[in-house]
């Protein structure tokens, strides 16, 4: 019933499931006001879906998912374009680099392994940090202490840096070589991973660059999709595993999920929110971690040469 | 072969002369038996993958021309019907551990494997010819060369027969005794079912006919799998214009989110 021939993964899969997946990506993702990219890709390649193939599809998928948020935080005047553009070009040469090691590691076989032990380790990284993070902030709403408040902006070594820029809508005068780096290790995050790397640049934005909460949010997003948009056209181009069928229906799916996130979303609290997002990132670390682990019921597998799992 | 139509022949030839009387006997020795032809059709020689193929069954049926069979279970002919996909590379991996993770081991490239091959013969093929004939004609799972020098260690037995036993469990493999049945003195049939994983090309589809073990001829049709429709578009799409595929992929991404935006807005 409903089955559904992928053309480029050549496999045939349920629709219903693929757009509840979607669905629920985009749910989670509204809920949390995170891309959703480090949840669908692992949940595709746990689904069958071949890993490269997942994390091109992954990448157009977020394409969909944040543009809509780019879009609004645009007409709020919450972007700073500068800095946009400076992300953006970092994220370009990540994007380039990171292209090109999926390809490589998917001619060598060993995709799905890498794909799979990085998420594993930054899923694990991220969600405890979160976890910690979310528990304490709950502890502390209980006894009804404030929040500790942000130290204000140090000279740190990042003001020694050269190359320094002005960012009018950020209020700051520094350097565009951590923008860049952020930029290049988010767009290899994505190339490689197909996640939009926003819950690594926005804490990255918040606490080295110092800049104001208020422009992170749209500034990073600005970012998230011009980069995921060129990595998806560079999978499509050097390694042709982009399913726009598959991307289509989790599209679908996913839109419509993250009306009803966001929605879902203003109903909890901050902290509670986090910690429960933290608890579903271990999680998807866990499951993906068993599969590398647990010994797999078929030790032999067969590709077409210049493909791997 | 010959020498049997000739024995055959001078058996009537010898009866002819002992009964002078039946002229007509000698006009028809003079003269040869004629030699049995299959002639053969697919019930779908296109086969079109579109968005719900989940696999289709085809029917392959021919008839034996000049059959000499009395009467359809005599068992004087047996048929095998070899249907094959183009042969392409393929490269098989097992997994290793590797400090308690499970890793893909190095690969191992076979140079030409059929992306689909299915044998189907009236009784098991290995009882209606030698090993030998079967070897030549690549009949049967065991006797396919996959373009890899058969070195003979354990380990290369190993992989190969893994290599059959996954080509089996997608059904790209198939072996299947007694599936072709005659339904008259010449007419058989067969039917064949291909999966969803189906691989795209111009299959061929060969069909021996065998009597007391010998092959007496083989008769050879292809047939086309092709992706068509939305599916097929998209595939040569991607394929054909990577770039231009990417952008689209994009523009129908933003169109999209832009789209839900636009449904739920609140205003």
């Amino acid at each position: 019933m409903f089955q559904v021939y992928l053309p480029i993964a050549e496999i045939s899969v349920n629709l219903v499931v693929m757009l509840g997946l979607g669905a629920a990506v985009g749910f989670l993702s509204g809920m949390f006001g995170v891309g959703g990219g480090f949840l669908l890709t692992p949940f595709l390649i746990v689904s069958g879906i071949p890993a490269s193939i997942a994390v091109a599809t992954g990448a157009n998928q977020i394409v969909a998912t944040s543009a809509s948020g780019a879009l609004a935080q645009w007409r709020r005047g919450t972007v700073d374009l500068r800095m946009g553009a400076v992300l953006i070009a970092g994220g370009v040469a990540g994007a380039l680099g990171g292209v090109l090691l999926l390809k490589f590691l998917r001619e060598a076989g060993q995709a799905g392994l890498i794909v799979s032990l990085t998420y594993v380790g930054l899923l694990g990284v991220v969600g405890a940090l979160m976890l910690n993070e979310s528990v304490r902030a709950i502890r502390r709403a209980r006894k009804g202490k404030p929040a500790p408040a942000r130290r204000s902006g140090q000279h740190s070594w990042i003001h020694r840096l050269p190359l320094k820029l002005r960012f009018t809508r950020s209020h700051l005068y520094i350097s565009a070589v951590p923008a860049l780096l952020i930029g290049a290790i988010t767009g290899l995050l994505t190339a490689f991973l197909g996640v939009g790397g926003g819950f690594l640049m926005v804490p990255a934005m918040i606490y080295l660059l110092r800049m104001p909460t208020n422009v992170v949010i749209g500034t990073s997003l600005f970012q998230i999709v011009f980069v995921t948009a060129l990595v998806t056209v560079l999978h499509a181009t050097l390694s042709q595993t982009l399913d726009v069928v598959l991307a289509f229906i989790l599209a679908a799916g996913g839109v419509i999920g993250g009306q009803y996130g966001v929605r879902a979303g203003q109903k909890l609290k901050g902290e509670q929110l986090r910690a429960l997002l933290a608890l579903m990132v271990l999680a998807v670390a866990i499951r993906l971690a068993f599969g590398l682990v647990l010994p797999p019921s078929e030790l032999f597998s067969i590709a077409p040469v210049g493909e791997g799992a | 072969m010959k020498t049997a139509i000739n024995c055959a022949a001078l058996i009537v030839v010898l009866a002819g002369s002992l009964a002078p009387a039946a002229a007509q006997d000698q006009v028809q020795v003079t003269e040869p038996v004629p030699r049995e032809e299959v002639q053969s059709e697919i019930s779908t020689r296109e086969i079109a993958i579109q968005s719900n193929f989940t696999g289709i069954e085809i029917l392959i049926y021919g008839s034996v021309d000049f059959s000499q069979a009395g009467t359809p279970d005599t068992g004087k002919y047996d048929v095998i019907v070899v249907i094959r996909s183009p042969a392409e590379p393929l490269v098989m991996r097992r997994k290793e551990r590797v400090a308690g993770i499970w890793v893909n081991g190095p690969g191992r490239v076979y140079p030409s494997v059929p992306g689909f091959y299915a044998v189907s013969s009236t009784r098991p093929f290995r009882a209606i010819a030698s090993d030998e004939t079967l070897k030549k004609l690549g009949i049967g799972f065991t006797n396919l060369d996959f373009g890899r020098p058969a070195a003979g260690s354990p380990d290369e037995e190993t992989f190969r027969t893994a290599l059959i036993r996954l080509k089996v469990k997608q059904q790209l493999f198939q072996e299947h005794d007694d599936a072709v049945s005659f339904v008259g003195r010449s007419l058989f049939k067969t039917t064949v079912a291909l999966p969803v994983k189906v691989p795209i090309g111009r299959y061929t589809s060969d069909i021996y006919l065998f009597r007391d073990g010998k092959i007496i001829t083989v008769n050879q049709s292809t047939l086309e799998v092709t992706k068509v429709g939305f599916e097929g578009l998209v595939y040569r799409f991607a394929f054909a214009y990577p770039f231009l595929y990417g952008v689209f992929a994009v523009v129908i991404a933003v169109l999209a989110g832009l789209t839900g935006w636009y449904v739920f807005r609140r205003e």
